[in-house]
């Protein structure tokens, strides 16, 4: 235990940074400031959505109360949150266990298994109360206000805030040490790495899908009566998506009777078995994927002439700077996994369960009847743009574009390639990702909702000119403000501000263009013109930015 | 040929000064080595020479094209290697080459005998095809000679080119660095073992915090050092490191 809490002191020491914020505090006084000054950007920036979540929840009481179902507001925070924590935990657990360039480092350390695992596991558990935060505080809070709730509902919900990422985080932790142990066993281990990645997603996904299709069918007349009438029936019905979550929901509702109590008991024994399966099989298996994963096949064959010229082939510099960002972000795992991956297989997730879903219920879907009116049309136009303009402010591809190089950005400065054409490749690597998700999203969209020609036309045309705009965003403000002194590459895509101040920028861009066509346009044709000329002057401008005073900053830059 | 005008560069707002009014002239014809302790500034004035630092003060012309004011043609004159080769560890080294080839613009049919060629001398034709990620440090070091090479610079500046390399690789680096000099070409290249200057320069130019403390060639540093004892407490320093 001593060996367990020692590294943990140094990883967590590590991982937020705080040694280097002391030293960098002890030469600048300011530092610290500095700091807290990026603490309170980053809550203004999201004081907004959070304002208007906690406005819903508020209302959604009241609006709830009267049928004595108010506790579903608490579980629905719940459940977007163990949701959250499931998905992105399985990201982190890659991440940081696996793919972080000093996750080999710890092996030639007299430590065990579980020790490494638990260690990196209560770092992930810290980044998951950071996550937890927006998400869980405001229907605590509203919950807690609008039913008078006593001192013991205050204290289930700080029991409650701690326990509730253990048990996401252990489901999430499980199938991926499992995985990587089988993912290490091949002779391309990054290949393997990431395919591990992609399945344990895939499986992160079925998993909730079978969840949530383990109820009864909502479309049953009985069912709904039951809903309505049993004082927590809504609150079962939205915790069916993580089903553990029920037992907190009705400890805190029940704080004040033994039920609360007991489902508080439940709740934290679950949690706590998931802690301890999770350690018990990191013990088991997490060295196993670890020993070697870094080591590289080499075939050390000699080239043939035939191969030399099949191989060494021209190409214009512009072009060849731009594969080879292509190939160094596809073969780098946390670079794949976190901004390619993400912007293709994430349109493909969102749909799978709603098709899924759409192919089981025999009623009307949601959005039956949207297509056949104009603002229906331009509704799922606009919908579709918005989730393209988002997986780009996500996909952290040209957010990251200059951080990723690290102690290699020397190489672009010594290159003889102009840095106008060194932002241009940039720019074109981040689009060919984009717009390849960008596509998919539409073909998914068409899996979901049969589109006609001029809704797919439009998305196409529209949403291939709206992710300009969030690509070169991103990349204005990583020329701006590059990170390039890391340690692993994780920090580079993982822990970089960059990403976060170009998702806040796009969404807000993005939002306002499509707000504006939502709210002001009635035919499909005149709100696609619209969008199509606001985001394409919008990416020229932008376009003309970087070219002027991205290119200074580029050239200012010090490798 | 590589001319150094009054070059400086300070760190944390003037506090510390990596490199102080340096004066250098390279000529063509010559290996010049640039020795120092560690941190004595020489990787810091090398990046400045090759456009990664942008100079504080002074100018750098290289063939007689300026850094500053004409960058990319400047940067076609020369071949750097850097100190650290343990770069695009996830290209393979043909895509390494091709790419470097492809930003000197180093047309194919040259390229393709350039990288035979050298492969073949430095004994990487049968790792050429692997990942960089795959390779020793000195495989690494060897990769990034190539790749510096390929455009047939009239200018190699190399940053510690022999740490890493194995015995054969360094004769033949050393050996041909000469064959560039000898063709009236530039080789400036940094080091902190004097035994290495020792043998392969022609003229030598050692730096201490940041100033240059002595330009000649090594008879003439020899007999500065026996009339100087903080020369030779430096020369010693360096001899140790050997």
């Amino acid at each position: 235990m001593i060996k367990f809490l020692a590294l943990l002191k140094i990883l967590l020491i590590n991982t937020f940074g705080i040694s280097a914020l002391r030293s960098k505090a002890s030469k600048n006084r300011l530092a610290y400031l500095k700091i807290l000054g990026l603490g309170l950007a980053i809550v203004a920036g999201i004081a907004p959505t959070i304002g208007l979540y906690s406005k819903l929840l508020w209302e959604g009481y009241d609006l709830l109360a009267p049928i004595g179902q108010e506790g579903a507001i608490i579980t629905l925070g719940m459940v977007l949150v163990s949701s959250m924590i499931f998905f992105f935990g399985i990201f982190y657990v890659i991440n940081l266990f696996y793919l972080a360039g000093d996750a080999q480092s710890l092996l030639a350390l007299p430590l065990r298994g579980w020790q490494v695992l638990g260690a990196r596991f209560t770092v992930v558990l810290c980044y998951e109360y950071l996550t937890e935060l927006p998400f869980l505080l405001p229907p605590i809070i509203v919950f807690g206000i609008k039913s008078s709730a006593s001192p013991i509902y205050w204290i289930y919900s700080l029991f409650g805030f701690l326990l509730i990422p253990l048990l996401p985080l252990g489901l999430a932790t499980i199938p991926t040490v499992i995985l990587m142990r089988f993912a290490n066993l091949g002779r391309r281990k990054d290949l393997f790495k990431i395919l591990g990645g992609l399945i344990a997603i895939v499986l992160a996904v079925g998993l909730q899908f079978v969840f949530q299709k383990s109820g009864p069918n909502v479309m049953d007349p009985a069912f709904v009566q039951n809903l309505l009438t049993d004082p927590n029936g809504l609150m079962n019905l939205i915790s069916r998506v993580f089903p553990s979550t029920q037992y907190l929901g009705l400890a805190l509702v029940n704080a004040d009777n033994a039920t609360g109590f007991f489902n508080l008991l439940l709740f934290t024994g679950l949690s706590l078995l998931a802690v301890i399966l999770a350690w018990e099989v990191g013990d088991k298996l997490y060295f196993k994927g670890l020993v070697g994963s870094s080591e590289t096949n080499a075939r050390r064959k000699k080239l043939t002439s035939s191969d030399y010229k099949r191989l060494v082939t021209g190409s214009p510099a512009l072009l060849s700077y731009c594969i080879k960002e292509l190939r160094l972000l596809i073969r780098t795992p946390i670079y794949f996994i976190n901004c390619v991956l993400t912007n293709i297989l994430i349109p493909v997730l969102l749909i799978i369960p709603f098709w899924l879903q759409s192919r089981n219920e025999t009623g009307p879907m949601p959005w039956d009847g949207l297509l056949s009116n104009p603002e229906g049309s331009i509704i799922v136009v606009a919908a579709v743009v918005g989730i393209a303009v988002f997986l780009n402010a996500t996909n952290a591809i040209t957010a990251t574009s200059l951080s990723r190089e690290g102690k290699e950005f020397f190489i672009s400065k010594y290159i003889p390639l102009s840095f106008q054409k060194q932002i241009q490749a940039k720019l074109i690597s981040g689009y060919i990702l984009g717009g390849l998700g960008t596509i998919l999203l539409l073909i998914a969209a068409n899996v979901l909702i049969p589109l006609n020609i001029a809704i797919n036309g439009s998305i196409l045309a529209v949403g291939l000119v709206a992710i300009i705009p969030t690509i070169e965003t991103g990349l204005l403000i990583d020329i701006f403000h590059p990170k390039l002194d890391w340690d692993n590459e994780q920090k580079a895509v993982k822990q970089n501000l960059n990403v976060i101040w170009s998702m806040l920028a796009s969404i807000l861009i993005g939002g306002c263009i499509i707000y504006t066509v939502i709210r002001f346009f009635h035919t499909l044709a005149a709100a696609a013109a619209f969008m199509f000329g606001g985001f394409g002057l919008l990416a020229w401008v932008l376009y003309y930015w970087l070219m002027t005073r991205g290119v200074e900053y580029y050239q200012k830059l010090e490798g | 040929m590589i001319e150094i005008s009054g070059v400086s560069k300070a760190y944390n707002r003037g506090a510390i000064k990596a490199v102080d009014g340096v004066n250098l002239i390279i000529k063509n014809g010559e290996i010049f080595g640039f020795l120092g302790p560690n941190g004595a500034g020489k990787t810091t004035l090398i990046k400045m020479i090759t456009g990664i630092l942008n100079a504080d003060e002074g100018s750098i012309k290289i063939n007689n094209k300026d850094i500053g004011k004409d960058p990319l043609e400047a940067k076609m004159q020369f071949g750097f290697v850097p100190d650290d080769p343990n770069i695009f560890t996830r290209l393979t080294g043909l895509e390494y080459l091709n790419f470097m080839a492809d930003m000197y613009k180093v047309p194919s049919p040259i390229r393709l005998e350039r990288m035979q060629t050298l492969l073949q001398r430095f004994e990487m034709s049968t790792a050429a095809g692997d990942l960089i990620q795959s390779y020793s440090h000195g495989m690494r070091q060897k990769i990034m000679v190539i790749g510096a090479l390929l455009h047939n610079p009239p200018v190699w500046i190399l940053d510690e080119p022999m740490t890493g390399l194995d015995p054969r690789s360094s004769f033949d680096l050393k050996e041909m660095m000469r064959e560039h000099a000898d063709a009236g070409n530039t080789v400036f290249f940094s080091t902190h073992v004097l035994d290495v200057a020792e043998k392969i320069c022609d003229r030598l130019a050692i730096i201490n915090k940041g100033r240059v403390i002595l330009c000649g060639s090594m008879e003439e540093i020899h007999q500065h050092a026996r009339e100087n004892q903080s020369l030779e407490n430096l020369f010693l320093e360096m001899t140790e490191n050997d």
